[in-house]
């Protein structure tokens, strides 16, 4: 069945200029966004998945700069919009969430003033009171008393101020919220409950939540499907089902198995051997051959493309699935 | 049950709403609420913001304060503090009728009064002047008395009481410390008034006179508002220039903030002292191009620090999470990296208002700042160094306002950073 894709992104390359020359940290991704979906965006430290989640928002300055590509967000094209219309979709149609709750909030500004800020930037003729009225409901909706509104972000809890910044995106009813390691600094009891408040405001809001986290767990409880990154690229995107079931692509296996297991009965666990490859000078062919179980020669020369995966809607990029590949394979032998 | 709730009452029970969260009260309430501030205890800012108030009270309205004008010429030089300056007095028989010089005129065809002074001492010329100042009164007297005495030099005072006591004279003009040590000879004789009239006698300077015999302690109040003038409208010139300029170049960036960099570097490299000494020099003295050259001097440090500042405040992800909801570059600007700035300002500030305070007084000693006309800390300073070995009160007490407003302004501003930021407020 056909579903509305909501964001659209086209062979987005994203790189960072540094001395020893431009780093591809995101590289020639290429995905659809679903409306009404939670996406989770897995991935080791360094692979991109966060520079990913700013280049969503043309949120990059300084050195990271979007080199290529098309971000094709509910019709329109985000590359060709100027800086100032950029602005009036942050936040209105699009907010993000920080890993870090601590530092997120303006700790020399109130609670209320950066919900009415932000209600007023996208909607100029609101009044403070109007604003302040709907902010209250708001995180009343959210589960914060209305009283603490008029408090500074360090009078509140890490999981309050992570409740603050989801109220900051829901505040214009944006349709998509990407959430840059929500939970990362938070213990998992907190976590949990955040994990379950997401869950509820995209059943109530027909939010869509791009969902950027190391942590597997969190994506397998919450996530409708997920996409794996490694080295700044895409290596498979699937649903949660089919992608915890069977997994293709040998480093989403490796993920896997690395997670540890009440099953495991005192095996050892399972270890990636090798370490993420520096982006300034990638290997050749597929970027995870170096740490691959079952790397071919096809593997180390040419890069493997992304594609569905026969019988399952999974995709991967991953020679394993390819016929050339398996041919090649077999003359070897 | 109800007992158990006694015993333990919740906070909103207790406390009122104000005292649960400092964040919603007043300024004045939260300063007396916060315990501790910025590196000293409570007292040790209150008593700061005690001296900078009488400072600013002294320099707003300092004729109450001061007993005389800051130009004034009010006693004999060199006075130190609460000395009484001699005076000549006049002595006369205990049972002499005559209180002041004026009672010793006599009809213009009469004896002329004789009146000893012992030879060699200001006295004499005191009385001279004295008695024609008189004379000259009187010239339209309708009783026709003038004051014309015949004025006897004696040796040594001894004699020239002794003159007095033998009835030679009708009384003596001597120096009232003088008369203190030999009263006791001349139990016949008594100190009638001083000839100079009230202004001589007041005398007793709390802080002494300097060596053209004006009040240092008057010079020292009227000081005040130079102080306080060139203290403040340099700093705040600076600011204004300075925390902009810092502002915009370290958010701007690329070759703006080169280019002032390289400006504001230029200038700070130059020590302080001399290139205000330069900017004087060219511009002349008056309290404006002081205060001008004392601000080009310190709008680097503001630059500097705003600019840092700047710098890593615009890298925190509160500032990333602004533009993620919208907000704009004037915006982000002036809600979010401004307010996270204003408290490292606010502390040069106070520092600054006393830096400024001690250029401004070193420009004066070195002789480019103010006419000494003007009542101001460095030239009284530069004046009384030259006396230093025999009036240490000309230096001493400049000295010290000088510290003691320096030091609580300093106080202060740290102690205002802690009120005014909520971040470091305690609770």
């Amino acid at each position: 069945m056909p579903r509305d894709i909501l964001y659209s992104i086209k062979n987005l390359n994203v790189e960072y200029k540094t001395r020893a020359g431009a780093v591809r940290a995101v590289d020639n991704v290429s995905m659809d966004v679903f409306r009404g979906e939670i996406l989770g965006l897995v991935g080791e430290s360094g692979c991109g998945k966060s520079t990913l989640g700013k280049a969503l928002m043309r949120l990059h300055t300084g050195p990271a700069k979007i080199t290529g590509g098309e971000l094709w967000f509910d019709g329109q094209d985000l590359m060709t919009l100027s800086d100032r219309e950029m602005a009036d979709i942050r936040g209105a149609d699009i907010g993000m969430i920080f890993q870090d709750p601590m530092t997120s909030l303006n700790p020399v500004q109130r609670i209320v003033d950066h919900l009415v800020e932000t209600i007023q930037t996208h909607e100029a003729g609101t009044s403070d009171k109007e604003a302040e009225a709907r902010a209250e409901e708001l995180v009343e909706h959210l589960g914060i008393r209305r009283e603490r509104l008029s408090e500074y972000p360090h009078q509140m809890s890490g999981g309050m101020r992570q409740r603050v910044m989801i109220s900051l995106a829901l505040a214009l009813n944006s349709k998509l919220v990407i959430a840059d390691e929500p939970t990362t600094s938070l213990d998992v009891i907190v976590e949990y409950q955040f994990l379950d408040l997401l869950h509820k405001l995209r059943d109530e809001f027909g939010l869509t939540i791009i969902l950027i986290t190391h942590n597997i767990g969190v994506v397998a409880e919450i996530a409708d499907r997920l996409a794996v990154m490694y080295a700044g690229k895409l290596v498979e995107l699937g649903d949660c089902f089919g992608c915890f079931g069977s997994p293709k692509h040998p480093y989403t296996q490796g993920l896997l198995k690395a997670v540890p297991n009440i099953k495991l009965d005192g095996e050892e666990l399972y270890k990636m051997t090798g370490e993420p490859p520096n982006l300034l000078r990638p290997p050749k062919g597929c970027r995870f051959h170096p740490r691959c179980p079952q790397v071919m020669d096809i593997c180390r020369t040419q890069e493997p493309p992304f594609e569905h995966v026969e019988g399952t809607d999974q995709m991967t990029a991953c020679w394993l699935y390819q016929e050339v590949a398996a041919g090649q394979e077999k003359n070897h032998a | 049950m109800a007992t158990n709730k006694k015993e333990f009452p919740t906070p909103e029970e207790e406390l009122a709403p104000w005292e649960q969260d400092l964040g919603q009260v007043g300024i004045l309430r939260s300063a007396l609420r916060a315990r501790k501030w910025y590196g000293a205890d409570w007292w040790f800012v209150a008593i700061s913001m005690v001296m900078v108030a009488v400072f600013l009270i002294i320099a707003f309205f300092p004729a109450p304060f001061a007993p005389y004008g800051p130009n004034e010429i009010v006693g004999s030089s060199f006075l130190a503090p609460g000395e009484t300056p001699p005076v000549p007095v006049l002595i006369i028989p205990q049972d002499s009728m005559v209180e002041t010089l004026e009672d010793l005129a006599v009809p213009a065809d009469s004896d002329r009064p004789s009146i000893a002074v012992e030879q060699g001492l200001p006295t004499s010329t005191a009385l001279r002047e004295q008695a024609q100042a008189i004379d000259d009164l009187l010239k339209d007297n309708p009783e026709g008395l003038r004051l014309r005495p015949r004025i006897e030099r004696f040796n040594l005072l001894e004699d020239t009481l002794q003159a007095v006591v033998d009835g030679e004279v009708q009384a003596a003009v001597v120096q009232s410390t003088d008369f203190k040590v030999v009263s006791s000879q001349f139990p016949t004789l008594r100190q009638a008034e001083s000839i100079m009239g009230d202004t001589a006698t007041a005398g007793n300077f709390l802080l002494g006179t300097n060596d053209i015999g004006q009040d240092v302690f008057s010079r020292l109040i009227w000081g005040a508002q130079v102080a306080l003038l060139i203290g403040f409208s340099s700093s705040i010139v600076a600011l204004v220039l300075g925390v902009p300029l810092g502002l915009i170049a370290a958010f701007v960036g690329g070759a703006l903030d080169r280019y002032l960099s390289l400006l504001m570097d230029s200038l700070y490299a130059f020590p302080g002292l001399i290139l205000a000494i330069a900017i004087t020099a060219i511009l002349g003295p008056s309290v404006f191009n002081i205060i001008v050259a004392i601000a080009v001097v310190y709008i680097p440090t503001y630059y500097r620090i705003v600019r840092g500042q700047t710098f890593s405040v615009k890298e925190e992800i509160y500032v990333e999470a602004a533009r993620s909801i919208g907000a704009r570059r004037l915006e982000i600007l002036r809600r979010y990296i401004f307010p996270n700035v204003i408290p490292s300002v606010a502390i040069i500030f106070s520092v600054n208002v006393a830096d400024a305070i001690l250029t401004g007084a070193g420009l004066s000693f070195l002789g480019l700042g103010l006419p000494p006309t003007i009542a101001d800390w460095g030239i009284d300073l530069a004046r009384g160094q030259r006396f230093i070995q025999t009036a240490w009160w000309l230096i001493t007490f400049p000295g010290f306002a000088i510290m003691l407003v320096v030091l609580a302004f300093t106080l202060m501003g740290e102690g205002l950073m802690e009120i005014f930021n909520p971040k470091l407020r305690e609770r």
